[in-house]
């Protein structure tokens, strides 16, 4: 079990940009349209964002704000599927025989978007990339506690998924549309004013309608409507006058996580 | 700037995405590595497979005189004539 206060949160999607859209989303949540569009970033040089594939651009448009000029904070990168359309192409390369690009080749790992943030924001502590399943966000909300646990004064955790292309549609079923959510955690400090809505306890619990196939009146917990994340977003949004019956459960395969709002 | 020496800034604009940069903006005696332009040498290995694509030539990665056909714009139109005519013989 796992408690967790989340400082500030941004997040970006085609079409919701502001705290407002969000806000607008997260009251009754649909599916914005993905045209390829992608954050300008232009807090950065040209030079210095001309490698910034789409999904970079995302996560240093969330993730930037939330780290101040003269802080050095580890950072958590976490995505189930990366860089799906960098990979894609590649892919297409080798089987038209053609050379690989060294950008999008080098570009391509996972930890590569970690790596492009220690180097524009010269950060030089500990970062992660994850890739989980369904419940890649829980991970890292768990590297994020891990990293506190070790002192850390807060972890900037990002969380990324663009649109795979189409190839994939008939595996990839959990990226409605493309999204960044970056959060800054920290541990809960009680006696300090952070709003209440912002601190969060996590639990991790077998889940038993997955492992116990024989009793389907177990399965109590459907998938979330909406990838993890995103759903965690919502919740965050809650009134404060539903506050003690926050709760989120997040089950995928024999992993049930429970989110509990902590007063 | 001749019209290779256009096209050669055009290629380098494109392939290394380059925004808001004009074939103008690179003139053909400007150092493109460092102090320049200040590209680096992952766009050095870029900029060869795009030329190597767009103008069908070789070029050996272990040329000794990669560093100075690659110093700018006039250097390269200089380097891609050549082995444009070595290609074709």
């Amino acid at each position: 079990m796992i408690n967790l206060r989340i400082a500030q949160w941004r997040a970006w999607a085609p079409s919701l940009h502001s705290y407002e859209d969000w806000q607008a989303w997260a009251k009754s949540p649909w599916t914005p349209a993905d045209q390829g569009e992608q954050p300008d970033c232009a807090f950065l040089p040209p030079m210095q964002r001309r490698r910034l594939s789409r999904m970079a651009r995302m996560a240093m448009d969330v993730a930037w704000p939330l780290c101040g000029k003269d802080e050095q904070l580890p950072l958590v990168f976490a995505s189930r599927h990366g860089e799906i359309q960098r990979t894609y192409g590649l892919l297409g390369d080798v089987a038209d025989q053609q050379p690989l690009s060294p950008t999008q080749f080098g570009l391509s790992v996972h930890n590569a978007i970690a790596g492009q943030w220690s180097i524009l924001r010269g950060q030089r502590g500990e970062a992660s990339a994850i890739a989980g399943e369904a419940d890649t966000f829980e991970h890292a909300m768990l590297e994020a506690a891990t990293l506190l646990d070790q002192g850390a004064p807060a972890v900037i955790m990002v969380i990324a998924e663009e649109r795979p292309p189409s190839a994939y549609d008939a595996w990839i079923d959990d990226v409605p549309f493309s999204y960044a959510l970056a959060l800054r955690v920290g541990e809960p400090q009680p006696g300090q004013d952070a709003s209440s809505t912002s601190r969060w306890q996590l639990q991790l619990t077998r889940n038993i309608a997955d492992t116990n196939n024989a009793d389907k009146s177990q399965a109590s917990t459907p998938h979330s409507a909406w990838p993890h994340a995103l759903d965690f977003l919502r919740a965050l949004h809650e009134p404060g006058a539903s506050l003690e019956h926050a709760f989120l459960e997040h089950a995928w395969k024999t992993r049930r996580w429970i989110w509990q709002r902590l007063p | 700037m001749n019209a290779l020496q256009q096209d050669i800034a055009q290629l380098i604009i494109d392939t290394l995405n380059l925004e808001d940069l004009q074939p103008s903006d690179i003139p053909p005696e400007q150092p493109l590595f460092g102090q320049g332009l200040g590209l680096d040498s992952v766009d050095a290995l870029e900029l060869a497979l795009a030329l190597q694509k767009r103008y069908e030539i070789q070029i050996a990665s272990d040329s000794r005189d990669a560093r100075q056909h690659f110093a700018t714009v006039a250097s390269l139109a200089t380097f891609v004539e050549a082995q444009r005519a070595a290609c074709a013989n």
